[in-house]
């Protein structure tokens, strides 16, 4: 895969965001920070919340409201508190398309995996 | 005889002293309380089957002893149970009786357990994953890592069932303490995939005990026209109640002959794998849990006792997973001909033990209540309810009889015949 194109430039106004499937089966959110687009997995890497309603752009900021996590749209900088930064897709205009870069889907760690058997478990102190 | 006086009424009966019980251990507040603490917080519990959990992030919360449970599918397919807490202020985490934490709800995120109150979450392993404003308000006194949920031993097993314990260290596990009276069905309820097609639940003012005792006699055929005339016969009166420890039982086989009720189809195009056309099995497991099975449908009942003389009882009935569309439809037809809420047997046998609870409710006077029938076991027996309550009375330290005395005292507290007031 290289680049696809995801949308026309103006299914996207300034200060907003929205998913597109690309690529037959890969969620993609596209954010027009008013200078320029970016693409991402749709989900916030805090708790997987759909950016799409939980996301709001304002100056150059992406913030998820769900527990105010946020990041600088133009330099990727994380702002505040959050922990973890955001993974974007390459992304470029062309006329009036946009496109992204996608070798592969992004997907965030999310799970733990830590399991013990139940005796262990059930007996620690 | 003649109708009695009081002391009459009030005497020992002329039977063997676990051939009667005293009405209290129905109707008394400390004697129920006992229960919850010596049995229930110590049993391995049927909460419900893993198909009304059948994806990932599916839940359901139910409670055992007054504890508040509830019961996940993991992403990795597990199914685990916790106390359904906060461990953060003790508020009860998800207050919906079933459903999935897949999606996001207004106060919770999507693939997390969050508590709305204050916004704490945790993943479907029982980790807390956030914890609201932690650094401000805990600094390093406390993280993230301290305050996971109360995991509880959960099981899935004898057919898919799913089974939690609130002890840690339960004193056998789960298949010394049900893999005995399980044999009889385990090959046809582990053969494939089982599926529930009806839940209902009925709050009746009675006592647990009594809907177990009511699902461990069959003496009481004589209130069930249908079993009368589907049933009565050599083979019907030679089946036999069969003890197992731990206070289990479990009812013979037998082959019902539908054909002598008028509107009722022999079950015999969708028994069960691995079983003759039209039995009948039976397991009745301590403290108050039951499998039925008729032909076509599998019946659970699962008691949540309430009070002394209030108990939930659930009911579900299970087909094969692969029933096509029209299979299906007639064996819940069968299940609910029979068990259904508007069926032949179960809304009477409701009427009975409602009936008990009537004139046992806390205060009434105690009463004897007698289950000395002897028929070498077999059907009209109540050799079941004598080995529960031997079963009861262990656990519980008090003689069923006489429940102000310890189960130590039952020898003196066993004349032979009664001495006549």
């Amino acid at each position: 895969m290289s680049w696809i194109r995801v949308c026309a430039a103006a299914e996207v106004p300034a200060n907003t965001a929205k998913k597109f499937w690309v690529a037959g089966g890969i969620p993609m959110l596209i954010v027009n920070y008013g200078s320029g687009f970016r693409a991402m997995p749709p989900v916030c890497p805090h708790m997987e919340e759909p950016l799409e309603d939980s996301g709001v752009v304002a100056n150059c900021i992406l913030t998820c409201t769900k527990h105010l996590w946020a990041w600088n749209l133009q330099t990727l900088e994380m702002q505040g508190e959050t922990e973890r930064p955001l993974q974007v897709y390459e992304v470029k205009q062309e006329g009036g398309d946009v496109f992204a870069r996608v070798d592969k889907e992004i997907l965030y760690d999310f799970e733990k995996d830590d399991d013990m058997d139940d005796d262990a478990f059930f007996n620690k102190s | 005889m003649p109708a009695r006086n009081h002391a009459q009424w009030t005497a020992t009966p002329p039977l063997k002293g676990d051939e009667w019980i005293d009405s209290r251990i129905y109707s008394d507040q400390a004697v129920f309380d006992d229960e919850l603490e010596r049995i229930f917080k110590k049993v391995w519990v049927p909460v419900c089957h893993e198909s009304e959990l059948s994806k990932p992030y599916d839940f359901r919360t139910f409670s055992i002893a007054n504890e508040p449970i509830l019961v996940t599918r993991g992403p990795d397919n597990q199914v685990r149970a916790f106390l359904n807490v906060c461990p953060h202020r003790g508020m009860l985490i998800e207050r919906r009786p079933s459903g999935s934490f897949l999606e996001g709800q207004p106060s919770g995120n999507p693939k997390r357990i969050t508590c709305m109150f204050h916004a704490w979450q945790f993943d479907l392993k029982g980790n807390c994953v956030y914890v609201a404003r932690e650094k401000e308000g805990y600094q390093d006194r406390l993280c993230k890592e301290d305050v996971g949920l109360r995991r509880l031993r959960c099981e899935v097993k004898f057919g898919g069932f799913v089974w939690v314990t609130l002890d840690d260290n339960p004193a056998v596990g789960l298949e010394d303490w049900a893999g005995k009276p399980f044999e009889c069905l385990r090959k046809t309820l582990e053969a494939e995939p089982m599926e529930v097609f009806h839940y209902h639940k009925a709050i009746i003012e009675t006592n647990y005990k009594l809907w177990h005792d009511t699902n461990s006699e069959f003496y009481h055929d004589f209130m069930h026209y249908h079993n009368r005339v589907t049933g009565f016969n050599d083979a019907y009166f030679a089946r036999k109640n069969e003890s197992f420890e731990h206070g289990h039982v479990v009812v013979g086989t037998f082959e019902v002959n539908y054909q002598n009720y008028e509107g009722f189809e022999s079950r015999a195009g969708l028994s069960f794998p691995h079983l003759p056309p039209n039995q009948w099995y039976m397991i009745d497991l301590f403290p108050g849990f039951n499998f039925n099975l008729r032909g076509s449908a599998l019946r659970c009942d699962i008691v949540t006792p309430l009070g002394p003389n209030k108990v939930m009882i659930e009911f579900r009935g299970l087909g094969l997973k692969r029933d096509t569309p029209e299979e299906r439809q007639t064996r819940i037809n069968h299940h609910n001909s029979i068990w259904g809420p508007f069926g032949r047997n179960l809304h009477e046998d409701l009427i009975g033990v409602t009936g008990q609870g009537t004139t046992m409710r806390p205060g009434t006077e105690p009463r004897r209540v007698l289950h000395g029938r002897q028929e070498n076991q077999t059907i009209h027996d109540e050799n079941g309810m004598r080995h529960y309550y031997d079963e009861w009375g262990r656990w519980m330290n008090r003689l069923p009889n006489d429940p102000e005395q310890p189960w130590a005292a039952r020898a003196e507290a066993q004349p032979a015949v009664a001495a006549a007031e």
